[in-house]
């Protein structure tokens, strides 16, 4: 077996992980996302909670950790869309590097800021 | 010794960007395709905004609720069924990516389009009527 066909298993296997991770992500996001928009709008008078409504909402410890989950699981899918719409355009096994440090930097802020802001609001 | 050309090398732009704005020729797959990379985009935009707004909670309650009387306006209303709109096609178009991916329903792929679109407007109209009416 050649290097070169090593190589193209390699990228190969590592593409179908990140399409199952993309497809298992997205699952995960319906369900959660449903709950969400029933929980957060559709039951609620007016549409959104306020201030008290939210707080005493986000209280609740199977709440709080729905939405830690939702923030992850809705992060690594985004980003991953992200990367496929750019990777479709075309580009260099450089750039591809870079592309990959950048989003993972940006989804690292984005769940850190995420769970910061979670964690926050739980203590009001 | 003959040179090698690692294909790890240099991938060749596989989809120039203009081809995403070129609708000639496009049957309902390839719609579909670009609608769902646009409401993914989309709804990637909406996640950060979603989690900046989320931060005015920490302001108080005085700026929460100025910011729930401007999401009360109609206009905004109309921004949220846009929005919904946006997940459930990319929800129920996604469902129909993923089962074709695993080799399920490939030849019926069409119908199942059409059919997840019916799904799809049914939601939307029920969502709709309940973001103006409640």
């Amino acid at each position: 077996m050649t290097s070169a066909t090593v190589t193209r298993e390699k990228k190969a296997n590592r593409a179908a992980t990140v399409w199952i991770t993309q497809v298992l992500t997205g699952l995960l996001l319906i369900a959660i996302l449903t709950l969400h928009m029933i929980s957060h709008h559709f039951v609620v008078e007016g549409g959104l909670r306020d201030y008290q409504q939210v707080l005493d909402y986000v209280q609740n410890p199977l709440v709080f950790v729905l939405e830690l989950v939702f923030i992850i699981i809705a992060t690594a899918h985004a980003l991953l869309g992200v990367r496929a719409v750019i990777l479709d355009i075309g580009l260099s096994e450089g750039a591809k590097r870079t592309l990959n440090w950048v989003l993972a930097i940006l989804g690292a802020i984005t769940l850190v800021y995420g769970i910061w802001l979670a964690f926050a609001l739980q203590q009001l | 010794m003959a040179q090698q050309i690692s294909p790890t090398k240099k991938d060749p732009p596989s989809r120039p960007l203009s081809a995403w704005f070129d609708v000639r020729k496009r049957r309902v797959g390839s719609w579909a395709f670009a609608l769902n990379r646009l409401t993914g985009l989309g709804l990637v935009l909406y996640l950060f905004l979603h989690l900046g707004v989320l931060s005015l909670l920490l302001r108080g309650e005085e700026s929460w609720d100025q910011f729930v009387a401007i999401a009360k306006n109609p206009l905004f209303l109309l921004l949220d069924v846009v929005l919904i709109f946006g997940l459930l096609f990319h929800a129920l178009n996604g469902i129909r990516v993923a089962l074709v991916g695993m080799g399920i329903g490939i030849k019926n792929q069409r119908t199942m389009f059409w059919i997840l679109a019916a799904i799809g407007a049914i939601l939307l109209v029920i969502a709709a009527l309940m973001v103006f009416t409640k």
